[in-house]
C-alpha cells in the first residue's frame, strides 16, 4: 500500500516572520547534504542517537521476520504441503516472537532517541546562550532581537523533532526494503534487480526536486515575512488609519501582500506536487515491472513457483516504507533551515581578548585617528581624534546621523574601530581585558531595561555583594529612594516582566542608581531627547548630576545647559569633527555650532499660538 | 517552577476540537463544492492504490491453482501500471484542488479579520502586542491549511476506503476480517492512553516553555546592561536554569509517554502477526481455503495504513483548534458602535461633560472631567505622568469611549456623529509618527486621497518638509519602510506626519506630545510646521515642554484623573498650585547643568541646591 506523501509547503507553526535576510543567505541544498549537516550537530549524543536508530532498524527487522514467516508458509502451501497444527503452532510462535521483538525494539529506540533529542536541543540552546554573551554588543544591536529568540526556541524545537522523529523513521523506512531485497537477491538476482531499478531511477529526481523545493520554500518564507510585516504595520498604525478615516485604503497595503502570499503558496504547491508525485510514481512503477519480469521468467522456466509467490507477497513490503522517506525529507529540510539560522549566530566571532592585558594609567580617554563603519563601504566616523582629560566633561553635538552615538559605542567595545585607536589611560582598548574595561565604564542608555527580580536586585546589579545600606544610598543619590519606599514592598518590589509597573522616569532613576553603585571612573551618557513630565525630568537631571560628579564624562548632549557647562564641545558632521572648543568660542566662530545653537534656542523658546519666537525663558 | 506551580492546573482553555470546522462552515461555504470534488478524487486515488494489491493477490492465487499464464501476468502488470498512473493522477488533482481552495479560504479569512480589526474599538488593541495581531491574521489562519488541504480530503478518503474494504473483507470471511482489524483499535487505544498519561505534564510543559521563552527574551534585552555591568555569568545562570528546567519537563513527559506510546508505531504496522496465525488455524480446521488466506495476508496486512494519516492529523488538531478559536474570538469581538449619521455642526467646540473613563476592566483613570475647548482657541493639557492627559485627548476621536458623561463636538455627542464624519472633523498628530510602507507622496496623500501632486507639495512645504524631501534622490517617490526603504530621522518623519495632517485640513487638531521624539535639531522646523497646521483651528495640545503652551488660551492641569486647575499661565502661576510647581520643576530641569560650570559661578550654588532639595 502506498503511503500518500504530504506535499507540505511549509512547516506549520514556525514563525519566520523576522528573518528577512534569509533569502540571500541560504543556498538551496539537497536533502542528503542537509542530512549530513544536521547529523554533525548532535555532537557527543551521536552515540545515543545511533543506538536508537539501530534499535529502530532492528524493529524493522523484527517486522521482516513476520514477512519471512509468511513467505515460508505460503511457499510451503503452494507446494501442496498440507496444513498441520504443528506447523500452525510454529508459525504462531514465530509471529509472537516478531511482535515482541517489534515492541521491545520500538521501546528501546524511542527511549534512546527521544531523550537524546531533548538533550541535543537543550545543549544547543545552552551553548548558543553562552556564545551570545561573548559576542560583541554590535552583533546584538545589528540583529532583530526576535530573530535570536526564534532561533533559540522554535528552531531548536525543529531540530528536536528531527532527531526524535524523522531520523529514526529513515532507519525504519530502509530496514524492511533492505531485508526484502536481500531475500530476493538470494532467490533470483534478475527479479531483485527489477525491484530495485525503480528505486534507483527515483534517486536523481529526488535530489533534483529537493533542491528545487528548498529554493521555493525560501521564496515563500520571504512572502510570508512581507505579509507579516505589513500586518504589523497595519496594527501599529491602526490609530492613524482611524484618525485619517482610511480603513479601506489602510488595507490596500497588505491586501497586495496577502494576495502575493496566496499566489505564491498556490504556485508552490502546484510546483511541489508534481515532483513529489513523480518520485512516488517512479518508485511504484517497480511493482508492475517486477510482476511482469517475474511472470515472464517463471513461464520461461527460469523462476520456480515458490520464488514467484515469494516475490509477489513481498512486493509491497519493499515499496510502501520507501515512500515514507519523502515525508522524512521534508523534516530534514525544515531542520536544515533552522540550522542555517543557528549558524548565523554560532559563526559570529567573539571580540578577541588580549593574551597579555595591559593596565591603564589613569582614566583619560583618547581617540586617535579613529575610523569606523558598520559596513565597509559606508564610513560612519572618519579620522576622529580628541582627548578627554581625566574628570573633565566632553559634550558631543551635531545633526542626527553625524555619528555621535557611534563614538559612545566604540568605548565599551560594542564594536571595534576599523582604523586608528581608542585608548584609556594610554592603553589601547584592545589591550585591556574585558573585565577591566567593563569596570572602567558606565553607560547610561536612553532606553532602560530592568530585569525580572526585585528593585534591590536591579540596583545591586551594579556591584555584586552590595548590602541594603549601599543600595539605599545609591537610590537616594539617584532621587529614587522616596518612590521606592512608597511602594508596598519597598526595595523588595518585583519589577521587570510581570512585575510592578514603574513609570519611564522611575525606571530611569533605578537604572541611574545602579550606575551610581557601580561607581566606574568613566561615564558615557546619551542624553534623552524624549520629553517626560517636568517633575520626573528634574529628578533625573539631579540624579545624573550625582552620577557624573568627579567622573570622566562624555555626553551626547541635547540640553543647552549641559552643552554650555562642557569643558570641551565636539561638533560632529558626517562622521568628522568640524569644530571643537568651549561654548563661547564656538558661538563666536559662527560656524555649524552657532547655527545649531540658534536653532535650539529658538526651539526652546517656542510657543504654540505665540506671535513670534520668544527667547529662552530660563 | 515553584512560583508557577500554584497556578490552577488546566487554567488554559481546553481546545474545542470542532472549532476549525465551525469556522470553515461560517466562512468558507463557497468552497464546499470544490472541496467535495477534492474528496472524491482523493477517494478514487486510494481505491486505485488498492488495485495493484488486488492484482498481486489474484496472480498468487492463479499460480497456486495452476491457472496462471504469461499473458495473464502481462495483462495484470498492465492493469497495475494503469491503476498506479490513474491513482497518482487523481491524487495530484485532489491535492492541487484542495490546496487552491485552502489558500483561498485562508486568504478570505485573513481579509475578513483585517477588515474586522479595523472596526474594533482601539481598546481591543491596547492589551495586545502588534506581534500577536500579526500572528492572529497571518499565522493562525495558516494552520487551517492542514484541515482544508489535507485533513478533509485525505482523512475522508482514508476513512471511506477503510470502511469499504473492511466491509468487503467482512463479507469474505468475518473471522479473518476481525483478525485484520484487531490491532488497529488496540494501537489507537494505546496511543490515547499514552497521551492521557502525558496530559498531566501539559500545564508544566507550557509553563516551562513560557518561562524559557521569557527568560531568553529578557536575557537578550538586558544584554547591553549585562555587558556594561560585566554580570554575564549571573544572568546566564538564570536563563540556563530555565533551559534545563524545560529539558527536564520534556524528558519527564517523554518518559511518561514512551512505555505505551512507543508500542503504537510497532502495532499499527503489524497486523500480519495476527492475520497469519489466525488464518493458519482456520485453514487447518478447514474453515477457509488458501485463496482466502492469501487475500487477507496480502490485502489485510496493509489496507489500514492510510488511517495513520488520520492519526497525524489528530496529533495536530489541538493546535489547529486553538488557532481557530483565537480567530473565531477575534471575529466575534463586537465592532465599535457607529451611528453612521452625518450631522450639521454649528461650530467646533469640544466639550467634556462629567467624563469618566478607564481602560478595559481597569479602574477609572478619569474621574469626572468638565472642560471646554472653544473653536479657534488653543487648549493645553498638562500634568504629571499618569494624570490622564493623553487618555482625555483620545476620547475626542473616539479611540476609546467614555464610561460616563459625554464628549461633544459642536454640541453633538461624538457617539452620535458617524465615525466617517467624526474622523473628517479631526486631525490627530501622534507622539510617535507612524509612516507606512510606500512612497513619501503616498504617505502624505493619506490625509486626502484625492489631493493633487501640487496640493501634496504645498502641504509638505507648509510642514517644512519639502526641503529634505526634494534633497532625496527620488524626491516624493522615495520609498519608506520595508526592505530597501529609506530611513528618515525622527524629526523628518514627524514633519511628514504633520504634512499629512495639514493636507487633511480638519477643523479640530489634536497634538499628543507631537515633538516628544523629534531630534532637537529638527525641533524648530517641526514647531513651525505645527504653527501652520494649527492656524484657525480648535487646537488641543498634550505637552510636557511647558514653555510651548505658555501662551495657550486655556491650560487644563490634570492630576490623577481630575482637573486640578485651569486658566491662563499667568493666573495659574499666581495661584501657586500644581502648575506653579510643574513650572518650577520644568525651568529647574532645563537650567540644571550636569555638573557645575566653572566659568559661570552663578550657576553653581543653584545646581547644588537642586541636588540637595531633591535628595531630602
Amino acid at each position: 500500500m502506498t503511503a500518500v506523501p504530504h506535499p507540505h509547503t511549509h512547516d506549520h507553526g514556525h514563525d519566520h516572520g523576522h528573518d528577512h535576510g534569509h533569502g540571500s543567505g541560504a543556498a538551496p541544498r539537497s536533502d542528503l547534504e542537509s542530512l549530513r549537516r544536521v547529523w554533525a550537530i548532535a555532537g557527543p549524543l551521536r552515540g545515543k542517537i545511533a543506538r536508537g536508530i539501530a534499535f529502530r532498524f532492528l524493529q524493522s527487522m523484527a517486522l521482516g521476520l513476520s514477512f519471512g514467516v509468511v513467505v515460508w508458509v505460503v511457499a510451503g502451501l503452494a507446494d501442496g504441503r498440507p496444513m498441520t497444527t504443528d506447523w500452525a503452532w510454529r508459525a504462531t510462535g514465530l509471529m509472537a516472537l516478531s511482535l515482541l521483538g517489534q515492541l521491545l525494539f520500538a521501546y528501546l529506540s524511542t527511549c534512546e532517541v527521544w531523550i537524546a533529542s531533548y538533550q541535543v536541543a537543550g545543549a544547543l540552546r545552552l551553548s548558543m546562550l553562552d556564545h551570545l554573551r561573548r559576542l560583541p554588543m554590535g552583533f546584538h544591536l545589528a540583529r532583530h532581537k526576535g530573530d535570536t529568540v526564534t532561533v533559540l526556541t522554535t528552531d531548536m524545537q525543529m531540530v528536536e523533532v528531527f532527531f526524535a522523529d524523522a531520523l529514526p523513521r529513515i532507519a525504519q523506512a530502509l530496514g524492511l526494503p533492505l531485508v526484502v531485497f536481500a531475500v530476493l537477491l538470494l532467490r533470483d538476482w534478475v527479479v531483485a534487480l527489477a525491484t530495485a531499478s525503480s528505486v534507483v531511477a527515483a534517486v536523481p529526481v529526488f535530489l533534483w526536486s529537493s533542491r528545487r523545493l528548498s529554493l521555493l520554500g525560501i521564496r515563500r518564507q520571504d512572502a510570508q515575512a512581507e505579509a507579516g510585516g505589513r500586518m504589523i504595520e497595519f496594527v501599529q498604525g491602526i490609530a492613524v488609519i482611524r484618525a485619517f478615516n482610511r480603513v479601506a485604503s489602510g488595507q490596500e497595503g497588505f491586501r497586495a501582500a496577502l494576495e502575493e502570499l496566496r499566489d505564491i503558496s498556490v504556485r508552490m504547491v502546484v510546483t511541489l506536487i508534481v515532483p513529489i508525485v513523480a518520485i512516488a510514481v517512479i518508485v511504484m512503477l517497480g511493482a508492475p515491472l517486477t510482476i511482469w519480469v517475474a511472470g515472464q521468467r517463471h513461464f520461461a522456466g527460469d523462476l520456480p513457483a515458490g520464488t514467484l509467490i515469494t516475490t509477489l507477497v513481498l512486493l509491497f513490503s519493499m515499496y510502501a516504507p520507501l515512500l515514507a522517506l519523502i515525508g522524512v525529507m521534508e523534516s530534514t529540510r525544515i531542520a536544515d533551515a533552522s540550522l542555517t539560522r543557528m549558524d548565523r549566530i554560532m559563526t559570529a566571532k567573539p571580540l578577541p581578548e588580549p593574551t597579555a592585558p595591559h593596565t591603564p594609567f589613569g582614566f583619560a580617554v583618547r581617540f586617535d585617528g579613529v575610523g569606523f563603519g558598520y559596513a565597509p563601504d559606508k564610513p560612519v566616523l572618519r579620522d576622529v581624534s580628541f582627548t578627554v582629560p581625566e574628570r573633565s566633561m566632553t559634550a558631543i553635538v551635531g545633526p542626527s546621523g553625524s555619528g555621535k552615538s557611534t563614538i559612545l559605542n566604540l568605548l565599551p567595545r560594542f564594536w571595534d574601530v576599523t582604523a586608528g585607536a581608542v585608548t584609556i589611560g594610554g592603553v589601547d582598548l584592545r589591550r585591556l581585558s574585558g573585565e577591566r574595561l567593563n569596570a572602567l565604564i558606565t553607560v547610561v542608555f536612553q532606553d532602560v531595561t530592568l530585569f525580572a527580580g526585585t528593585i534591590f536586585d536591579n540596583i545591586a546589579f551594579g556591584r555584586p555583594g552590595a548590602d541594603l545600606a549601599a543600595v539605599e544610598a545609591a537610590a537616594r543619590a539617584a532621587q529614587a529612594h522616596d518612590f521606592i519606599s512608597a511602594l508596598p514592598d519597598g526595595y523588595r518590589t518585583r519589577v521587570g516582566e510581570g512585575g510592578a509597573a514603574l513609570s519611564g522616569g522611575e525606571r530611569q532613576r533605578v537604572s541611574i542608581a545602579r550606575a551610581i553603585l557601580k561607581d566606574a571612573p568613566i561615564v558615557l551618557l546619551d542624553e534623552a531627547t524624549a520629553a517626560i513630565d517636568p517633575t520626573n525630568e528634574r529628578a533625573i537631571q539631579a540624579a545624573l548630576a550625582r552620577l557624573v560628579a568627579d567622573k570622566t564624562l562624555i555626553v551626547v548632549a541635547h540640553k543647552l545647559s549641559t552643552i554650555r557647562a562642557a569643558d570641551q564641545i565636539l561638533v560632529l558632521e558626517d562622521g568628522a569633527i568640524v569644530e571643537r572648543g568651549r561654548h563661547e568660542a564656538l558661538l563666536e566662530a559662527g560656524g555649524l555650532y552657532a547655527r545649531l545653537w540658534n536653532h535650539r534656542t529658538r526651539a526652546a523658546g517656542w510657543r504654540i499660538a505665540g506671535e513670534q519666537p520668544v527667547g529662552e525663558t530660563a | 517552577m515553584s512560583d508557577a506551580a500554584d497556578l490552577p492546573a488546566g487554567a488554559e482553555r481546553r481546545p474545542d476540537y470542532l472549532a476549525s470546522f465551525r469556522l470553515l462552515l461560517r466562512h468558507a461555504a463557497g468552497a464546499r463544492p470544490r472541496l467535495a470534488g477534492s474528496v472524491l478524487l482523493a477517494t478514487l486515488s486510494v481505491l486505485c492504490e488498492l488495485v495493484p494489491v488486488w492484482v498481486v493477490w489474484r496472480l498468487t492465487v492463479a499460480v497456486i491453482d495452476g491457472t496462471a499464464t504469461a499473458a495473464l501476468f502481462a495483462q495484470q502488470a498492465a492493469l497495475a501500471l494503469a491503476a498506479i498512473l490513474a491513482g497518482y493522477a487523481a491524487l495530484t488533482a485532489a491535492l492541487a484542488q484542495s490546496h487552491i481552495v485552502a489558500f483561498q479560504v485562508i486568504h478570505d479569512l485573513r481579509m475578513a479579520l483585517a477588515r474586522h480589526l479595523a472596526r474594533l474599538p482601539l481598546g481591543w488593541f491596547a492589551g495586545r502586542r502588534s506581534g500577536a495581531a500579526k500572528a492572529l491574521v497571518i499565522d493562525e489562519p495558516e494552520k487551517l491549511e492542514l484541515i482544508v488541504a489535507h485533513g478533509i480530503p485525505e482523512g475522508t478518503s482514508a476513512v471511506a476506503t477503510w470502511l469499504a474494504v473492511s466491509a468487503w473483507l467482512f463479507a469474505v470471511d468475518w473471522r479473518m476480517a476481525l483478525a485484520s482489524v484487531l490491532l488497529t483499535p488496540v494501537s489507537f487505544a494505546l496511543m490515547a492512553r499514552a497521551m492521557t498519561r502525558t496530559g498531566r505534564f501539559v500545564a508544566d510543559y507550557q509553563r516551562a516553555g513560557e518561562r524559557m521563552n521569557g527568560s531568553i527574551v529578557e536575557y537578550l534585552a538586558g544584554m547591553p546592561a549585562v555587558k556594561i555591568f560585566n554580570r554575564g555569568g549571573e544572568s546566564f545562570a538564570g536563563t540556563a536554569d530555565a533551559v534545563r528546567a524545560y529539558t527536564d519537563v520534556e524528558t519527564a513527559m517523554g518518559r511518561a509517554y514512551i512505555p505505551l506510546g512507543s508500542g503504537f508505531s510497532a502495532l499499527v504496522l503489524s497486523n500480519i502477526v495476527v492475520i497469519l496465525p489466525a488464518g493458519l488455524w482456520l485453514l487447518a480446521a478447514g474453515a477457509i481455503d488458501l485463496p482466502t488466506l492469501l487475500l487477507f495476508v496480502i490485502l489485510g496486512a496493509t489496507y489500514s495504513q492510510p488511517l495513520l494519516k488520520l492519526f497525524g492529523l489528530f496529533q495536530q488538531l489541538a493546535q489547529v483548534s486553538i488557532a481557530s478559536m483565537a480567530v473565531a474570538d477575534a471575529l466575534a469581538a463586537p465592532p465599535q458602535p457607529d451611528s453612521g449619521r452625518r450631522v450639521d455642526l454649528p461650530n467646533h467646540d469640544v466639550v467634556f461633560e462629567g467624563v469618566r473613563f478607564g481602560y478595559e476592566d481597569g479602574p477609572d483613570v478619569l474621574h469626572g472631567i468638565d472642560a471646554t475647548a472653544r473653536t479657534g482657541t488653543v487648549t493645553a493639557l498638562v500634568g504629571p505622568s499618569g494624570s490622564g492627559k493623553s487618555s482625555l485627548a483620545a476620547l475626542v476621536p473616539r479611540f476609546h469611549d467614555v464610561r460616563a458623561g459625554r464628549v461633544t463636538l459642536g454640541g453633538v455627542d461624538v457617539r452620535d456623529i458617524g465615525l466617517d464624519q467624526l474622523m473628517e472633523e479631526i486631525a490627530f498628530v501622534f507622539q510617535d509618527s507612524l509612516l507606512f510602507s510606500g512612497t513619501i507622496a503616498e504617505n502624505i496623500r493619506f490625509g486626502d486621497p484625492g489631493a493633487t501632486d501640487e496640493a501634496v507639495r504645498a502641504a509638505a512645504r507648509a510642514a517644512r518638509a519639502d526641503g529634505f524631501i526634494t534633497a532625496l534622490p527620488d524626491g516624493y517617490a522615495t520609498r519608506l519602510g520595508g526592505r530597501g526603504g529609506v530611513a528618515l530621522s525622527g524629526g523628518e518623519r514627524q514633519r511628514i506626519a504633520i504634512a499629512r495632517a495639514i493636507l487633511k485640513d480638519a477643523p479640530v487638531v489634536l497634538l499628543d506630545e507631537a515633538t516628544a521624539f523629534a531630534d532637537p535639531d529638527s525641533e524648530a522646523a517641526i514647531q513651525e510646521a505645527i504653527g501652520a497646521l494649527a492656524r484657525g483651528k480648535t487646537l488641543i495640545v498634550v505637552a510636557h515642554r511647558l514653555n510651548t503652551i505658555a501662551d495657550a488660551d486655556r491650560i487644563l492641569v490634570l492630576d490623577r484623573g481630575r482637573v486640578a486647575e485651569s486658566g491662563r499661565q499667568e493666573e495659574l502661576l499666581a495661584r501657586d498650585g500644581l502648575y506653579a510647581r510643574l513650572w518650577a520643576d520644568y525651568t529647574e530641569a532645563r537650567a540644571l547643568a550636569l555638573r557645575p560650570d566653572q566659568d559661570a559661578p552663578d550657576r553653581k550654588p543653584r545646581a547644588r541646591n537642586a541636588c540637595m532639595d531633591a535628595a531630602e
